[in-house]
């Protein structure tokens, strides 16, 4: 791997993350503010309290999305493949529409804005994993991962039907609520909540770590890895549990995000112009650490007070390098 | 005459209800080529499958003899093995080492040793470093066998290794075959519709005929049996 300026570019997306934002701060403030405490208070707090937390959290969901789509990409042997394929962003999205729509009925909508935000995060995560539950209460009995995945998006589309049947039944606010989920952010996750997500993340991506060996079978087909003494089934459950921990710890926390999972990993076979999980895995999850944080620093449009949803920034920086890569490739590879 | 595997009133098929062939009873000897012959649909990759393991026998059984435990049997090389691209011809054949390599995958020196002693053996150590996706089939096909070789199995299984070469890349297969069966004393065990190919090649055949019976001897036993001619 000769790509040494992949951290370079890395450390400078951070650094710019930090340093631009709604906010206009000074260079020498941020340096202080970094470095000690002798800076004006509220350029300590805007770093501490909301840049250096986003960045974070920016920088684990790139990894995670990146690291989940590389491996379902290769599970299903399927360039379209990404994390939402099996219904975790729609199971995902169906706990929060219960959980703010439903606690509107409840007359519990004028909560406390924490309990709101641990109950959106907390169904989301309920949603994504009773969908891999069922997922993999269905690949016991489903011997081909093609069936598997057209059942992934079976259950996604009954997912998004059951979403807007309770939308059509909502009030404004919780509409609004819910809309606002869907759209994506960085800037809530803080605090406790940055813990947990990063424990959740760093353990999936832990795992797709010990994945890397059985993928790089897999990825020659269900048969060969049999043959080779591979209990596929337990492999594909393990793929799966990192799948979960990843996309549906990333959606439950910052919003279904799009396009960074299946885009990041054919950058990456592009860059590297290596398919082996061992430089596809790491690669992926720099490249997408990149795309999260450019995102994100395009999403606060430095200098103006507007903010654009970090889901329609990823989606139109995702887009064109997918039709790039298939028009730079004339097809996509796996 | 050592045998690798003994079959036992093997029945096979993929259900219960759809029994391809019923009640194989046969050996398979190590150090020789054996050539499965038989129409279309008859069941040869159905057996090739469940002698590796591929498919749950219906009946019957597979016993492996004089095995040691912690090795495999019998590899398995498909008709048209998948090929991932960007994969590079090295690191395709090393996955064949599951058993061997580390957590990551890694190979220590002495794997490496063994890959390009097989990738000099099975002829394609100069395509070591290259993508398996620009491969030619008849070049990928060998990568399929070398991967075989490293799993380092006393039989290996091979799905209509013939079927989508030419001419010229047939004889090279069938003789690195032969090649495997005397140095190495492997059990060589392939399906194929060539028939002059098999007859040239093989130390023994395993006749599957249509009205469901199996046959097994020399390629000179069988011709004389006029066992070959059913076939047609």
């Amino acid at each position: 791997m000769k790509k040494l300026w992949i951290p370079f570019v890395l450390i400078l997306l951070i650094a710019g993350d930090l340093f631009l934002g709604s906010v206009n701060l000074s260079f020498p403030d941020i340096i202080s503010a970094l470095t000690g405490y002798d800076s004006t208070d509220y350029v300590y707090k805007i770093i501490w309290n909301f840049r250096i937390p986003k960045m974070i959290t920016a920088l684990l969901a790139g990894m995670s999305l990146a690291v989940c789509g590389a491996q379902m990409q290769t599970l299903f042997r399927n360039p379209l493949a990404d994390p939402y394929v099996l219904g975790i962003s729609s199971g995902a999205g169906l706990g929060v529409a219960f959980f703010v729509m439903g606690s509107s009925w409840l007359g519990l909508g004028n909560g406390p804005s924490w309990l709101t935000n641990l109950g959106t995060a907390a169904f989301a995560w309920m949603g994504a994993l009773a969908v891999m539950l069922i997922i993999v209460a269905a690949s016991k009995r489903l011997k081909s991962n093609m069936t598997l995945l057209i059942l992934g998006i079976m259950i996604g589309s009954a997912g998004s039907a059951l979403i807007g049947l309770i939308q059509y039944f909502s009030e404004a606010a919780a509409l609004k609520t819910y809309v606002l989920w869907t759209m994506g952010s960085f800037g809530n996750v803080t605090g406790n909540r940055l813990a947990v997500m990063a424990v959740l993340c760093l353990t999936g991506l832990g795992i797709s770590f010990i994945n890397i060996k059985d993928l790089n079978v897999l990825i020659m087909g269900e048969e060969y890895a049999k043959s080779l003494g591979i209990q596929v089934s337990r492999v594909r459950n393990r793929i799966f549990l990192a799948t979960t921990l990843l996309a549906g710890s990333v959606t439950a926390f910052c919003g279904p995000i799009g396009f960074i999972g299946i885009a990041v990993p054919h950058i990456a076979r592009m860059l590297f112009n290596n398919a082996n999980h061992r430089v596809l895995i790491p690669g992926s999850a720099i490249l997408g650490a990149c795309m999260m944080i450019l995102a994100d620093i395009i999403s606060q449009m430095p200098g103006s007070q507007s903010v654009l949803p970090v889901n329609t920034v990823a989606a139109l920086m995702g887009i064109p390098v997918i039709i790039y890569v298939i028009f730079k490739n004339r097809a996509v590879k796996l | 005459m050592t045998p690798c595997l003994d079959i036992y009133a093997l029945s096979i098929g993929y259900s219960k209800k759809q029994i391809l062939f019923e009640d194989i009873t046969l050996q398979l000897l190590c150090g020789k080529i054996t050539g499965i012959l038989g129409p279309n649909g008859i069941g040869k990759s159905t057996l090739l499958k469940t002698i590796a393991g591929l498919l749950p026998p219906l009946k019957g059984s597979v016993i492996p003899q004089g095995l040691p435990h912690d090795r495999d049997l019998c590899a398995f090389v498909p008709a048209q093995p998948w090929r991932a691209a960007n994969f590079s011809v090295e690191d395709t054949v090393s996955t064949g080492r599951y058993r061997y390599t580390n957590w990551l995958g890694l190979e220590n020196p002495l794997g490496k040793q063994i890959i390009a002693g097989v990738l000099e053996k099975t002829g394609i150590a100069h395509l070591a470093g290259r993508n398996s996706a620009d491969l030619s089939d008849g070049e990928f096909h060998r990568v399929a066998i070398a991967r075989a070789l490293v799993q380092d199995t006393p039989l290996i299984l091979l799905d209509e290794p013939t079927a989508f070469l030419d001419i010229a890349n047939k004889q090279a297969t069938v003789l690195l075959l032969k090649k495997l069966a005397v140095e190495e004393n492997k059990g060589i065990l392939f399906s194929t519709h060539d028939l002059s190919l098999a007859m040239q090649h093989c130390d023994l055949f395993w006749i599957m005929t249509p009205d469901k019976k199996m046959f097994f001897g020399t390629p000179a036993e069988m011709n004389r049996q006029k066992i070959i001619d059913r076939l047609y």
